[in-house]
């Protein structure tokens, strides 16, 4: 949030001063242009809204779009912010190494099955979901599964909680999401912020 | 284990279709029907079921994993329910109506049903109306395709209608220049379906030029004619290309109503297309309203013909089509000769006759949906309180 803030002032996208207030418990927020508002939602909800067409556009990592593979989510830019990595973790007593050679199923505590389980069934081996929302670093430590598969930007948390990071499913960023048929029916004013959101990643890469 | 299922539930994407809904489809599915009928296309009426193989053959396979199947009990072999209705139209055209003069021009109108529905179309069930043009592979046959799809649209009083053009075996061929791995292939195939930029930059080696050129070129067709003419393509994809350039420049000539974008990474749905495809989309509308292109339709001795159409799929037009008014019902007392009744109906009417004396029939008209009665000879509105006007 913080990250993507600057890239709408970029594109000269300006929020009511309600969508800087970390504490409004509003949802939509007007901006500068009369036809353009903005929506805050989980970032599962994201690709969900868009896929819908409920939103025109959004800002979603590859994590969440991957996990739901929506036909009807384009994804043309990455923003290059939000920045971190899907990885396989499991407790320390399970050793360094991630050794699937011997393994025809594994148990793994996740909010993504879907990217999890096809990760797993390319190297032939079935893995049992476990689908958590949050706090997966307990999982190992309570029983729940001796592995988990979670987003991973430090790496703090992990080692916190005893745990052993041993393969990187996908790096993750943000990435700017339009929606199929938005793109083809209001085509040029949805490729100009395309464009608008490209140059403002350009700038401040440079 | 003892779950009792409500008698009112139905299998997971079927629906009861309830008045008027069930009219105003059948309406519109006529009209659009008589639209192409205008336009020299004869109707056929391929079964709802047939062998498997017959339905899988050639343009059919790519159908395989959507068709309902069963066993015939009295041939005991596999039967399919068809998921889509043109490889039918190939098989007919490629059999019994082989010897009819080319071109040949058959139009359909029927339902479909699909194993799976997708998250934008959970119907499984739902009607196709389309029509195929069988023999010539030109600039002229394309066109008429693009043109007769989007005029039988607006015979429906839909507006702001996008054509979205595609070339499928573009990309193809742009990856059989270089060796990639079955399985990086996926990954590319697949983050070219999301346009996925940033995946493609990673996968792509040496064509990451070619292929984000193309994703650029994505939207207003005029747009992208500029960006890809710096771009080096396979020299068939090239010829391709300026085919659905030329068509569209056609298209725009005959209907400037009409917004024009290419997509050229489009891949999806049937994957039977071989040249000039195209998705129509309409304003109000959350996922497209029709597709069509060219295809090709096997012969025996591996003898292929050219052929273009288009279907039109009926449960996304409906929230699209201007609203259909049916015609006024009106309510006839008791005892009216048969006469009066059928001249009524020919002027336009619907009627609904009481079957009982005594009644007040404003009261009665209003009770059973009809907006007019008939009283003291002519044709009166029916208003709240029970009185006409």
């Amino acid at each position: 949030m913080t990250e993507a803030r600057p890239l709408l002032d970029a594109v000269g996208i300006r929020p009511e001063p309600a969508f800087d207030d970390a504490n409004a418990r509003q949802l939509q927020f007007f901006t500068n242009f009369d036809h353009i508002s903005i929506i805050r939602v989980r970032s599962f909800d994201v690709a969900t809204f868009v896929a819908f067409g409920a939103a025109q556009l959004g800002v979603a990592g590859n994590d969440v779009l991957s996990e739901f593979d929506y036909p009807e989510i384009y994804a043309p830019l990455d923003l290059g912010i939000g920045k971190c990595r899907l990885c396989i973790a499991q407790s320390a007593d399970l050793g360094e190494d991630l050794d699937l050679s011997k393994l025809s199923h594994v148990r793994i505590a996740t909010k993504y099955p879907e990217t999890t389980s096809k990760y797993f069934a390319a190297q032939g081996i079935q893995a049992e979901c476990v689908k958590l929302n949050g706090a997966m670093e307990l999982a190992p430590k309570l029983g729940l599964t001796p592995r988990i598969v979670d987003l991973v930007s430090t790496g703090k948390t992990l080692k916190e909680n005893g745990l052993i990071e041993v393969a990187t499913i996908a790096d993750v960023s943000s990435r700017l999401v339009v929606n199929r048929t938005a793109l083809k029916v209001r085509s040029v004013e949805i490729n100009s912020w395309i464009e608008k959101f490209r140059s403002a990643v350009d700038a401040s890469m440079a | 284990m003892s779950e009792t299922v409500s008698p009112t539930l139905l299998p997971e994407g079927l629906r009861d279709v309830l008045p008027p809904d069930a009219a105003i489809e059948a309406a519109l599915v006529e009209r659009l029907a008589a639209s192409f009928e205008a336009n020299g296309y004869d109707r056929v009426s391929p079964p709802l079921v047939e062998f498997e193989n017959t339905l899988l053959a050639g343009m059919g396979a790519a159908t395989a994993d959507r068709i309902f199947r069963m066993v015939d009990p009295v041939s005991q072999r596999t039967l399919g329910l068809r998921a889509d209705v043109t490889a039918q139209i190939a098989r007919i055209a490629s059999t019994r109506l082989q010897t009819e003069q080319r071109p040949l021009r058959l139009m359909y109108a029927g339902q479909v049903m699909r194993v799976k529905g997708r998250q934008l179309r959970p119907e499984r069930q739902f009607t196709q109306v389309g029509f195929e043009l069988i023999g010539p592979d030109s600039v002229a046959a394309d066109l008429e395709a693009i043109v007769i799809a989007t005029e039988g649209l607006v015979s429906l009083g839909i507006a702001h209608i996008t054509v979205d053009m595609a070339l499928p075996p573009l990309v193809p061929a742009i990856l059989a220049t270089q060796k990639f791995e079955a399985s990086h292939l996926d990954d590319l195939l697949l983050a070219l379906d999301h346009k996925d930029v940033a995946e493609i930059r990673s996968l792509a080696g040496p064509l990451v030029d070619v292929l984000t050129a193309l994703i650029e070129a994505t939207g207003p067709i005029k747009n992208a004619r500029e960006r890809l003419a710096e771009i080096k393509l396979p020299s068939v994809a090239a010829v391709q290309l300026e085919t659905l350039f030329t068509v569209a420049d056609q298209v725009k000539d005959q209907s400037p109503d009409l917004s024009l974008t290419l997509d050229l990474v489009e891949n999806r749905g049937l994957q039977y297309h071989t040249g000039v495809t195209f998705f129509l989309f309409a304003k109000g509308s959350r996922r497209e309203i029709g597709r069509g292109g060219r295809y090709e339709i096997d012969h025996d001795e591996g003898r292929t013909e050219p052929a273009t159409g288009a279907t039109l799929f009926m449960d996304g037009l409906l929230s699209v089509s201007t609203k259909q008014e049916l015609s006024v019902c009106v309510y006839i007392p008791f005892g009216t000769d048969r006469k009066t009744i059928v001249d009524l109906q020919a002027e336009g009417y619907r009627t609904k006759v009481s079957l009982s004396d005594g009644n007040d029939i404003f009261k009665e008209a209003g009770r059973l949906g009809c907006s007019h009665v008939l009283a003291e000879g002519s044709v009166q509105r029916v208003i709240k309180e029970g009185k006409a006007t």
